[in-house]
């Protein structure tokens, strides 16, 4: 099998093709193009300032707020949404239900590229970032450290993730048996792929066991690891319903007419799965509320927060997605997953920074830098996922 | 100083029994509801509530 | 060579290297334990000359202790000062307590710290590493006590907090707190020694102080133990945070790691065996081909 021998003509080949696509091929004046430029040029400016005036400059993180905007919502909760490769990854290859294959290529992009671009994005947030090479080295390795388990399995997923896009990469560039060779690989990728999801989804709500006296007791328990592993399911399936019902309007000129029949199915679906996984999650959390005897919290401002975050914000979206599904209204289903990620969101921001430290008088809220940097990141995002989607075979079946 | 609080397992308990069950009746009556959503069938289309407001 | 060739000459040089392992009078030391310091605040007298020695020894900032009225605020450490002497009115009149790293013997900080630059040293403080440290902050979201701080307006920002006199103790020398202050309210020493003088102390004067050490227990324990003649929460302690050690906390996330690692992809790949149907639905087509209805 001689795949890794790729001979020097085939790279100049290759250089060259990859030359041509790197050329645009849309039109330059677009309502995205001229929202993203601007703000992806701030950003740039913003990091100018961040890296030689220390993070103080641009944010608003303080020493009672040390996890601000740029770990809440990139790390905690962007990794979240992303989960839906991994869940897909499952149904598709583990248990073999094909009709959820033609959604499959573009969640991996998407999972591929958050995991780059948030992990990039943490990059930005770190003290000393040339330091990030010291974990990673061996030099002096923190092995009891929740953290430590995040960042490896963080690393090694988005190579996973990268092994399982490879395929549809490798036929881009017409290196037909490398592309058989990857896809040999993917079944193996997919089960390391996923055990290594399950580990540091959990693990970044590990990350605040110890905050224990910190966090409002609403939201602290020992549970936190499990609830922020089942949430990524949830959460990455309602971003595959929102993403799709996007794509399906922006890339409708590359999607394959036969698939949009199945996508209905498809949808139906993901509903049914995000609402039975919020019913479990649903009854986990009053589970533990039962068990920490939280009762006498709850008449209280913090109390009726945690009612909306719970019940406006999961069980009845949960609602929605089963009443959508029964019924086949993708309306309600596309607002139920809308209003998941909201919730997936609003969970992560609340153990992050809203209900930790809740005690303190000078409350966290992000600078607008902050915001703006955070938006290039995901503009960034989308841009790459655009040039991406327009060339290679990612709406297609294979 | 430590604070002790009484807490009354069995009421715990008790409590946490019923909502196993609750969750489980409730899960089989869901997963019903959501399987096979054939438009004719006149099913109980009520939303399971769990909670009595 | 063969197998049994291998074993016995493995065996010989190993049995032959045994006597050249070194054991020195010297490495068998009499075990010790961690140090710390005892902190009596109905001794302290505010004259916060601790704060100037340690800031003098560790180039932070040195305040003027006599001209910015510092006392009449409650302070937290800071990035530019590791420690801090806080004035609270109580019925017992003025108490005067010195805040600092408690140096916990089960530090939440080092735990945490995925690059070992926060570590408990086998003497006792808890130290920074500057070499090490990424800017994570991971270890100021773990401290119960919310001491670490860090240097938001740097390029290079550092993680300050208290570390002993780490150096100081090398060479023999007491921290430079417990070196400068007059009234004799701090004594550094084993905790087994602290807390026999701490005792001691509450002892013999029950009116004195409170019935109780902070820092015996608190998290675990802690190498900084407190003394007080009021109740520990009116003189800005929490008396909340228990007595586990933070990093139990995450023992059972962490303990569930290799069950997971191992066990998951067994099941899945489990999983995905038993749904393989290809075998039946080629005997399902050779059925329809051959003719045979179904």
């Amino acid at each position: 099998m001689s795949t890794a021998v790729i001979p020097s003509n085939e790279l100049i080949r290759f250089a060259k093709f990859f030359l041509q696509e790197l050329k645009p091929r849309g039109k330059w004046i677009t309502p995205f193009n001229i929202i993203s430029i601007p703000i992806i040029l701030l950003g740039l400016i913003i990091l100018y300032f961040r890296f030689t005036q220390g993070l103080g400059s641009v944010t608003n993180l303080s020493q009672q707020y040390p996890f601000g905007f740029w770990i809440g919502f990139d790390v905690m909760t962007g990794v979240a949404l992303a989960g839906g490769a991994y869940v897909l990854c499952f149904v598709v290859y583990v248990l073999r239900i094909e009709k959820y294959h033609s959604v499959l290529k573009v969640t991996i992009l998407n999972g591929l590229l958050a995991y780059i671009f948030y992990s990039g994005a943490l990059v930005l947030d770190l003290g000393r970032p040339w330091h990030i090479i010291n974990p990673i080295i061996g030099n002096s390795f923190g092995y009891n450290s929740v953290l430590f388990l995040v960042a490896w399995h963080f690393l090694l997923y988005t190579g996973a993730l990268f092994l399982e896009f490879a395929p549809t990469i490798a036929g881009w560039a017409h290196w037909e048996k490398l592309r058989k060779f990857l896809t040999s690989l993917t079944l193996g990728t997919v089960i390391v792929g996923i055990t290594l999801s399950m580990l540091h989804q959990s693990g970044i709500g590990g990350m605040f066991l110890m905050a224990k006296p910190k966090i409002h007791p609403l939201w602290y328990s020992e549970y936190i690891p499990l609830l922020y592993f089942v949430s990524s399911i949830f959460g990455g399936l309602s971003m595959v319903i929102f993403e799709g019902s996007v794509s399906s309007k922006v890339f409708s000129d590359l999607i394959v007419p036969k698939t949009h029949h199945s996508h209905e199915d498809v949808i139906l679906g993901l509903g049914k799965g995000a609402a039975i996984t919020m019913f479990v999650y649903y009854f986990f959390l009053a589970f533990i509320f039962m068990h920490g005897e939280k009762w006498t919290l709850i008449n209280t401002s913090w109390g009726y927060w945690y009612l909306v975050e719970v019940i406006g914000f999961v069980l009845i979206p949960c609602f929605m997605f089963a009443y959508g599904v029964r019924n086949r209204k993708f309306g309600v289903i596309k607002t139920a997953a809308i209003m998941t990620v909201l919730g997936v969101i609003l969970n992560r921001q609340n153990i992050c920074l809203i209900a930790y430290n809740w005690y303190v008088p000078n409350k966290y809220y992000p600078s607008w830098q902050e915001i703006v940097v955070t938006l290039m990141v995901v503009f960034v995002e989308v841009w790459v996922f655009r040039w991406v989607v327009t060339r290679m075979s990612v709406f297609s079946k294979e | 100083m430590e604070y002790y609080s009484y807490v009354n397992i069995f009421e715990t308990k008790g409590l946490a029994y019923l909502l196993l069950l609750s969750f489980l009746v409730l899960g089989i009556l869901l997963i019903r509801y959501l399987s096979a959503p054939e438009k004719n069938e006149s099913a109980p289309g009520k939303k399971h509530s769990t909670t009595h407001s | 060579m063969d197998r049994r060739q291998f074993l016995i000459a493995s065996a010989t040089v190993g049995a032959g290297g045994i006597p050249n392992v070194n054991i020195k009078a010297d490495d068998v030391k009499e075990p010790k334990e961690f140090v710390g310091v005892l902190v009596d605040t109905t001794r302290c007298i505010g004259c916060r000359s601790c704060e100037v020695a340690c800031s003098e020894t560790h180039n932070n900032y040195v305040p003027d202790i006599t001209g910015d009225n510092a006392l009449e605020s409650i302070r937290d450490t800071s990035e530019k000062q590791f420690t801090v002497v806080n004035r609270f009115k109580t019925e017992k009149g003025e108490v005067f307590v010195k805040k600092q790293c408690l140096h916990c013997w089960q530090p939440a900080c080092a735990a945490a710290c995925l690059v070992n630059a926060m570590l408990k040293t086998k003497e006792g403080p808890v130290t920074w590493d500057g070499d090490k440290c990424m800017g994570c902050r991971f270890c100021m979201i773990s401290c119960p006590f919310d001491i670490p701080k860090f240097e938001y307006s740097g390029w290079n920002p550092r993680i300050m907090k208290c570390n002993m006199c780490y150096e100081r103790l090398q060479e023999g020398k007491k921290p430079a707190c417990v070196a400068s202050c007059p009234a004799d309210a701090l004594m550094f020493g084993q905790k087994r020694e602290l807390m026999e003088i701490a005792r001691h102390r509450v002892y013999s004067h029950p009116d004195k102080y409170v019935h109780h050490i902070y820092g015996e227990n608190e998290a675990g324990g802690t190498g900084w133990l407190y003394l007080s003649a009021v109740p520990f929460n009116q003189i800005g302690f929490r008396n909340d945070l228990g007595t586990t050690p933070y990093p139990e906390y995450t023992r059972e996330f962490l303990i569930s790691i290799p069950l997971i690692e191992f066990g998951v992809p067994a099941f899945l790949l489990a999983l995905n065996v038993l749904t393989d149907r290809r075998e039946e639905l080629h005997k399902d087509d050779e059925w329809t081909e051959s003719g045979v209805e179904k």
